[in-house]
Parts: structure tokens; C-alpha cells; sequence
């Protein structure tokens, strides 16, 4: 019987649970996807590390099913609210409180259920595009395949009972001290509106004000120290960031209200004294969730900036920095056939598909380095790139790092002719070329070269050797310090040129691309994800949190609106009320997390936009992150303007 | 005098096939400029439908309501708004004040829509406030204030603009006999000095016994009509009781 109750209430009941419902397969479906491709043994057999993953998404999985637990707190006051005369009228025939609890429990218990299942199938589809995207990440070919674990459902079971059971504990607990007049007579009680004076509000702001500029330049200074204390710093300055973030969204609101009700042109304006008085009561009994959700906000949208961007950002320059599977720069006079026994060491251990020896050679008089024409083209070859050619009187600069291209074109534009060994050469018609080439140790030294004839490079001073090598399946991360080793060891003996001395000091360098992906692009692959995770479900939750404050006072909405229909205000304008009431609460919280993205964008894009071995992508992350923020967030809006449309407006009789 | 309200015939049922309830069957009556009309009768005899209908909130079935002239039932959705601020006002038995507004705001609340400059509302509700007696309590909150300062706040907000027609229902329900007595002489007042048309429907004898002509209700249809005429309130209100005990109505005492 209870059980066939509990199936019509929530039937009856379907419109208020709508958003809960999406909160938590959302969740749900986030949880798993994340999970599964955390615990996938294909994903965790691509490097070593990548049981940092797993570990990073079990620890987040934990904290968001802890916050999400306070969300469905929210959840049931409001589904309580909303069913308060429902429980008396239960209670007043006599139901056991007890009985009642059950049957609120039997119908969270199947919404549960079905969120649980269908945010996990939905999950189970979304993970084959995370999965996607990792692949994509380490350039392991792939295609669209659903990771499906048993341990996965299993431990996003788990987490979902934790968080749900905690919500439901919760819920118990309000139901059983509730009293039948409460439940009455529960939304007939008047709010107390109070704020603090207007001059409180002012020094409290400002004050926030200036521990929000101590926390920038606390920031600002730990990201230029190289040791540790730079943790202490940006540690401190997020602290107190994320204290003025709350306070400022607590006062300006407030300080607003009070300046608008100041004044009488603004606040007897059209319908806006009844705006007013519908945003202070917002503002009195959701000020502090409000500026909660700010902090939230804050967080989510800086993680998830910070993880596309480092994640972007590091594959960019990852890809400028190994080209090559493997090469070896030693900065010293050799032959070329110094390098053979390098090869034969590297082909005992893999096959090496092809390879290239050559020289930087040193320009005379000038900071820059100069490759052959040939040996120009056999990097080409190797990289996949079609060859290029020049007459014996021209040359041409390779540049792949995009911000000095600019500055050489300029340069190039004003000073088009060069001498060398009494040789003249012109800029060739095509004077730039930019394909990615790694320019800071094998196809360069400084970020660019020179291309010259063969003719005129092999009248300049090789002074610098390098082997690149292209090999099979990539090879292996150990290479590099097998590489090491055999290079520092007696076995390997460097042939001098003749006529040329061994430098005092000489320098060695070794690339292995699959090292380079193992040691850094797993930890930053982590951290994006983890980012991606945290914030997208911090945004859904605070979304959540804005939509049940609003849906739990709907009732005295109703009723107010009901109020200024009899006097007169058109059913228009009263839907452009609910939508300047909506937009206010929703959009208040947002204030400073979009100040401070922008800020931290620009920021990130001055300090470390060059840092990038791509151009833009920091502004095209800081984008994506905006976009894909609001369109979580408007979709929560919608759909909470929707149902508050749809109850406040329900028609009144007639 | 003006004919501000008129009423032809009107009908109201509800329900459809086979399960219709009538709850007005034939109401035909109307209200002069300046007149304080009181409706009564038992529960179900379709008070508060026909204050429904006049005031536009339900619709008819059939008849006509006109109100200055104009016929309410062929009033467009897009009209009603319009409409209501500039011909009606409002007295409801629970108030109806905004909690989130002080007492001068929610009175305020009825000039802002109406688009009165914003110079002048301050010095209307002021004025307004004097008149009902509530000027010391303008900065209060509605939570902060008993039932009948209240109400006297929703009588301020009701004529604030000068309707053509202010409706009340059961003004007193809510209030003590005190309260009552304090709020109907204030409505008596607007009456009397302002010349405001009011209707009120009340099932109390002595609530009624405030307006100059009581219409009593039977089953949707007017049963009897009284006047007070000369007649001092006290005699109107056993005049009213002798109706009620005929029609088998409630008493309520007379102070």
C-alpha cells in the first residue's frame, strides 16, 4: 500500500523532483565516467604513473559525494517544504511519524535508484569519450569504446550511497521534528527582514576589497619564487582570496539593496519596489548560501581554467619539444661518425625506422645557428614534411616558436641580405617557414635557425652535432637513461674533427619522446582531469544549491505574485519580474568567480602566454572554460525559470 | 448619482456533464457612486464567486457586469491588468501585504504600478496613512504590526488610487472584535468622506451593519435586499439579524 503510495506521490510530485532528479544522475553519470576511466587497466597501462590518476579521482570522488551529501540536504528541505501539508494531513489521520519518514524514504529511495541507474549507463557512454580524449592526449590511436567496470558501478555505487544516505539521514531526521502545526502552519510565518547599516556594509566591503588586492599580490609574488616558500604564498593567497570572494558577496548585495531603497526615483520606479522587496528577502536568507556558492564558483571555474589550459598547454609544448622519438645533441666538434655507435646502441634495443646526423653550424659574428639545406630536408623527411628548396644565393630562417615570428619578419623586412664567408645571400621568396621542429636543442639553439645552401653551410664551423632517430612504436621511456649511460661510459668514444679540440665542458642533451610522456604529461593529463572533474560537478552542485533555494520558497512567491496580479501588474510584466528576480540570485553569486577568471586569464596570458608553444591557447581555454561554464549554468537557469514560471503563473481561477 | 456597477443576469456554473454546480444562478442588482453595499448569506450561497466575478479574477457564464460603463465579461486577458489598477480596489480577509515590504511600501506598492511620479507617492501614502490612523507605524514591517493595522494598511493600499470600485472580502474575518469595530469605521469613513463605492461581502451581522444596503444570498440568487435608510446602525443590524434568523444565518453580538 505504502509503496503504491509512494509511486503516485512521486508521479504527483514529478515536476519538483526534476531538477533533483538531473542533479543526481548527473552525478552519478559524472562519477562513473570518471571512475571508470580511472580504474581502466587499458588507461593505466599507458605509463607508469598513471596510477596518479586513479588515486586523484578516488580522493575527489569522495570530497564531491561529502559536498553533494549537503546538496540533497537542500534538495529535501525544499521537496519537504513543498509536502509539508501533505505529511500533516498523514500524521493528522493518525500515520506514525515513523511511517511517514518511510514513505519519504521508499520515494527518495526509488528516484535514487533510478538516477543511480540511469546516470550510470550515461556514464558508461561518456567514458568512451573520455576515454577518447585521453587517447587523443598520448597519440594512441583510437576510437570510440565505452569503458565498462564492475569495480567502477561498484565503488560509484558506494560513493552514491555515501552521499545519498548521508542526504537521506538527514531528511529522517527533519521529519521526525517536525510538528504537525509546523507543517501547518509552517508557511504562514513572516520572514524578519534586518540588515546591517549602510555604513557597516560600506567598511566591510572595502575591507574585503583590500584583502582581495593583498591575496593578487601575495599571488603574484609566490609565482615568481622558485622554492617552496612559493606554496606558502599562493596557499595564502587563495586563503584570502576565496575569504574576500565570500565577504564582498555577502556586502555588495546588501550595500546595493540599501542604496537602491535610498533612493526614491530608482526604488518607486515601475515595479521595482516590489523587486526590491523580493531580492531582500533573497538577500536576507540566501546571503550566505549565495557567497558560498561564490566560493564554489570561484573554485570551479579557477580549476577548470587551470586544468585545460596546463593540459592544452603542456600537449602543445610537448609536442614542440619531441618531434623525434629520440635524438642526441652534443655540443662539441665531432664527426658524424661519432654518432654510429649511438645508433647501433639504440637499434640493439629498438628498431629504428630512420635517422639523421647533422650539424648546427655557427654563424659567424652572429647568436644564431645555421643547418644545410640537405640536412634542412632530411629533418623535414622525418617529420613528415614535404621538402623545400632554395638557389645557392638565398636562405630562408625556420622559426617554431610563434612569438618571435613577428620580430624576425620585421627584421628580415628591414635587413634582407646577408654575408657570409663574403657570399651574399638573399631572403628566399618563402622567408619563414614555422611546422613544429624543436628549436631549443636539436633544429636550433635558440628558438629559430638558418637555412643555408650546402654550398655556404659547409664552409661554416660544425661545432655542434645532432642524431634524431624515428622509432619503432615510439620506443620506450628507459631509453633516455640508457642513453645517458652509454654516452658517459668508456664504451662510447667521440671521434674529433680534425684539426678541432675537444670544449672543456661539453654539453650533452637526450630526447626520448616516450620518457617525455611517461614523467610529465601523465601528472599534467591528471591534473587536468581532476580539474575537469571537480569543477564541472562543484558548478552542477552550486547550480543545484541556486535552483532549490529558489523552488523552496515558491509557495510565499506564489503568493506575492498573486498579491501585485490584483493590483493590477500584467501577467508580462510579471514574467519579466520573475526573470529579473531569477537573473539577480542566479547572477549574483557569479560577480567575482568571472572577475577573477578574467583576471586570472589575462594574467596567465601575460606571465605565461609565451611559455606556450601555441598561440592563443590560453584565451582559447579561457573561453572554452566560460562557454562550457555557462552553459551548465543556463541550463540550470532555464530550467528553474521554467518551473518558477510555471508555479508562480499558474493561473489564479480564471 | 452615477450607476458605477451594474450586474445583468449572471450566471455561474461549474463542472461539466452531468456533475454541474451552480453557484450563481441569477444575480441581476446595481451599485451607485458613493455607495457601501454589503453582501451576505451562508456558506455556499455565492458570495465570494460573485465578488470573483466583478472583480474579474472568474468569469462568468453568462450576464454582464459593468463597471463604469464598461462590461467586465468581454474584458480581454491582455485588459484585466489595466483594468484592475485603474477601477478596483482590493480588501482581502488575510491581508494580503507583502512581508518583504514595510507597511508605506506595500501601500506605495499600488501608486508604483500605476505609475504615479515618484515625487509625489511619499506624500500620498503619508496622507492616506493619517486618514486610517497608521502614520506611526509606515517604517514597520507587516510582522511587526497586529491584524487590524494591517488590515487598516490594505484599506490605505485599496483606495490609494482612487478606484472605481473597492471590494472587500470578509475584511473582519481575520481580526478580533476590537480590530473589527477600528477597521470598519475606517472603511465607514472612506465612505463617507472620500466617497468611495464599496462592496463587501461578509457573513457577520455586525460587519453589515456598517454599509447602507445589505443584499442577502440564497442558493446563487439574491434573496432579499435591506436598506438602512434613516434607520441608526443599531436598528440596521437587528434588521439584519431578523433576515439571518428567516434565512437561517449566523448572529454575532453587537457592542
Amino acid at each position: 500500500m505504502y509503496a503504491k503510495l509512494a509511486f503516485r506521490n512521486i508521479r504527483r510530485s514529478l515536476r519538483d523532483y526534476i531538477i533533483y532528479f538531473v542533479t543526481l544522475t548527473l552525478t552519478a553519470a559524472l562519477m562513473y565516467s570518471f571512475l571508470a576511466l580511472g580504474l581502466s587497466p587499458d588507461i593505466l597501462a599507458m605509463t607508469e604513473n598513471m596510477s596518479m590518476l586513479t588515486t586523484g579521482i578516488l580522493i575527489l570522488s569522495a570530497l564531491i559525494a561529502f559536498m553533494s551529501s549537503f546538496v540533497i540536504g537542500y534538495a529535501v528541505r525544499f521537496m519537504l517544504g513543498q509536502r509539508k501539508k501533505e505529511f500533516a494531513a498523514y500524521e493528522l489521520m493518525g500515520m506514525e511519524v515513523k511511517t511517514v519518514r518511510n514513505l519519504f524514504l521508499v520515494e527518495n529511495g526509488i528516484i535514487g535508484g533510478v538516477a543511480f541507474l540511469l546516470g550510470a549507463l550515461i556514464g558508461t557512454g561518456l567514458s568512451g569519450l573520455l576515454n577518447q580524449v585521453i587517447q587523443n592526449i598520448f597519440e594512441v590511436p583510437h576510437t570510440y569504446r565505452v569503458l565498462f567496470s564492475f569495480r567502477a558501478w561498484g565503488m560509484t555505487l558506494f560513493f552514491f550511497i555515501l552521499m545519498y544516505g548521508f542526504g537521506m539521514f538527514r531528511a529522517a531526521k527533519v521529519i521526525r521534528r517536525q510538528k504537525v502545526i509546523d507543517l501547518l502552519y509552517d508557511n504562514q510565518k513572516n520572514e524578519e527582514i534586518g540588515f546591517h547599516s549602510l555604513l557597516r556594509s560600506v567598511l566591510t566591503g572595502l575591507l574585503s576589497i583590500a584583502v582581495m588586492v593583498a591575496g593578487v599580490i601575495l599571488l603574484e609574488k609566490g609565482l615568481h619564487i622558485q622554492t617552496n616558500e612559493a606554496l606558502l604564498y599562493c596557499g595564502g593567497a587563495c586563503l584570502l582570496i576565496l575569504v574576500a570572494v565570500y565577504e564582498l558577496h555577502r556586502k555588495i548585495p546588501v550595500l546595493l539593496y540599501l542604496l537602491a531603497k535610498r533612493n526614491p526615483q530608482r526604488k518607486y520606479r515601475e515595479e521595482n519596489l516590489f523587486f526590491l522587496g523580493q531580492i531582500g528577502r533573497r538577500i536576507q536568507s540566501s546571503g550566505r548560501t549565495m557567497a558560498v556558492v561564490a566560493i564554489l564558483l570561484t573554485i570551479s571555474l579557477t580549476t577548470m581554467f587551470i586544468g585545460l589550459t596546463m593540459g592544452a598547454g603542456y600537449k602543445a609544448n610537448m609536442e614542440a619539444y619531441y618531434p623525434y622519438d629520440a635524438g642526441v645533441a652534443i655540443d662539441a666538434p665531432l664527426t658524424k661518425d661519432s654518432m654510429n655507435s649511438v645508433l647501433s646502441f639504440v637499434e640493439e634495443r629498438c628498431k629504428v625506422e630512420d635517422s639523421a646526423t647533422y650539424y648546427l653550424y655557427t654563424v659567424p659574428g652572429k647568436a644564431i645557428e645555421a643547418l644545410s639545406l640537405s640536412d634542412y630536408n632530411r629533418l623535414r623527411e622525418i617529420l613528415g614534411l614535404s621538402s623545400v628548396s632554395i638557389s645557392n644565393n638565398e636562405f630562408l630562417v625556420h622559426c617554431d616558436t610563434w612569438n618571435y615570428v613577428d620580430d624576425i619578419q620585421q627584421r628580415l623586412e628591414q635587413q634582407s641580405e646577408i654575408t657570409l664567408n663574403g657570399q651574399t645571400l638573399t631572403v628566399a621568396e618563402t622567408p619563414i617557414l614555422t611546422e613544429p621542429m624543436e628549436q631549443y636543442q636539436m633544429a636550433g639553439t635558440n628558438g629559430y635557425v638558418l637555412v643555408l645552401p650546402d654550398k655556404v653551410a659547409s664552409q661554416l664551423s660544425g661545432e655542434k652535432i645532432r642524431l634524431v632517430m624515428k622509432l619503432a612504436d615510439g620506443g620506450y621511456p628507459e631509453l633516455r637513461s640508457e642513453l645517458r649511460q652509454f654516452l658517459n661510459s668508456g664504451a662510447w668514444l667521440p671521434d674529433i674533427q680534425p684539426g678541432q679540440e675537444l670544449p672543456e665542458k661539453m654539453t650533452m642533451g637526450i630526447t626520448v619522446k616516450a620518457w617525455g610522456v611517461a614523467n610529465s604529461l601523465t601528472g599534467f593529463t591528471t591534473l587536468s582531469f581532476c580539474g575537469l572533474y571537480l569543477s564541472i560537478i562543484f558548478i552542477i552542485l552550486s547550480c543545484s544549491v541556486l535552483a532549490f533555494e529558489q523552488l523552496s520558497s515558491i509557495d510565499k512567491n506564489r503568493k506575492n505574485y498573486a498579491v501585485i496580479d490584483r493590483l493590477g501588474v500584467s501577467s508580462q510584466k510579471q514574467v519579466a519580474l520573475i526573470r529579473k528576480e531569477l537573473s539577480t540570485v542566479f547572477f549574483i553569486p557569479l560577480l567575482f568567480p568571472i572577475i577573477l577568471t578574467v583576471f586570472l586569464i589575462a594574467g596567465t596570458q601575460l606571465l605565461f602566454g609565451k611559455s606556450f608553444l601555441q598561440e592563443g591557447l590560453v584565451l582559447f581555454y579561457g573561453m572554452v572554460t566560460i562557454l562550457l561554464f555557462c552553459a551548465i549554468y543556463l541550463t540550470y537557469f532555464g530550467a528553474t525559470m521554467f518551473l518558477f514560471k510555471k508555479v508562480i503563473l499558474r493561473p489564479k481561477i480564471r | 448619482m452615477n450607476e458605477v456597477l451594474k450586474l445583468e443576469h449572471i450566471q455561474k456554473y461549474y463542472g461539466s456533464k452531468g456533475n454541474v454546480t451552480k453557484a450563481i444562478q441569477d444575480i441581476s442588482f446595481s451599485v451607485q457612486e458613493g455607495e457601501f453595499v454589503g453582501i451576505m448569506g451562508a456558506s455556499g450561497s455565492g458570495k465570494t464567486t460573485l465578488l470573483n466575478c466583478i472583480s474579474t479574477i472568474d468569469t462568468v457564464s453568462a450576464g454582464h457586469i459593468y463597471l463604469n460603463g464598461t462590461d467586465v465579461t468581454e474584458i480581454t486577458e491582455k485588459q484585466i491588468a489595466r483594468f484592475r489598477r485603474e477601477n478596483l480596489g482590493f480588501v482581502f480577509q488575510d491581508f494580503n501585504l507583502l512581508d518583504t515590504l514595510t507597511i508605506s511600501e506595500n501601500i506605495a506598492l499600488a501608486l508604483t504600478i500605476n505609475r504615479v511620479p515618484a515625487d509625489e507617492i511619499d506624500g500620498r501614502v503619508r496622507e492616506i496613512a493619517g486618514k486610517l490612523n497608521i502614520t506611526d507605524i509606515l517604517d514597520k514591517y507587516p510582522y511587526q504590526v497586529s491584524g487590524g493595522q494591517k488590515q487598516r494598511c490594505a484599506c490605505a493600499r485599496a483606495i490609494i488610487n482612487q478606484p472605481k470600485l473597492i471590494l472587500a472580502d470578509e475584511p473582519t474575518g481575520a481580526l478580533d472584535s476590537h480590530s473589527s469595530q477600528m477597521l470598519l469605521s475606517a472603511i465607514q469613513s472612506i465612505n463617507e468622506t472620500l466617497g468611495a463605492t464599496i462592496l463587501m461581502v461578509t457573513h457577520d451581522a455586525f460587519s453589515a451593519s456598517y454599509a447602507n444596503r445589505i443584499l442577502f444570498l440564497r442558493d446563487g440568487t439574491i434573496f432579499t435586499e435591506i436598506f438602512k435608510g434613516s434607520n441608526s446602525r443599531r436598528t440596521f443590524f437587528e434588521k439584519i439579524l431578523d433576515v439571518l434568523t428567516m434565512t437561517g444565518g449566523g448572529v454575532s453580538d453587537v457592542c
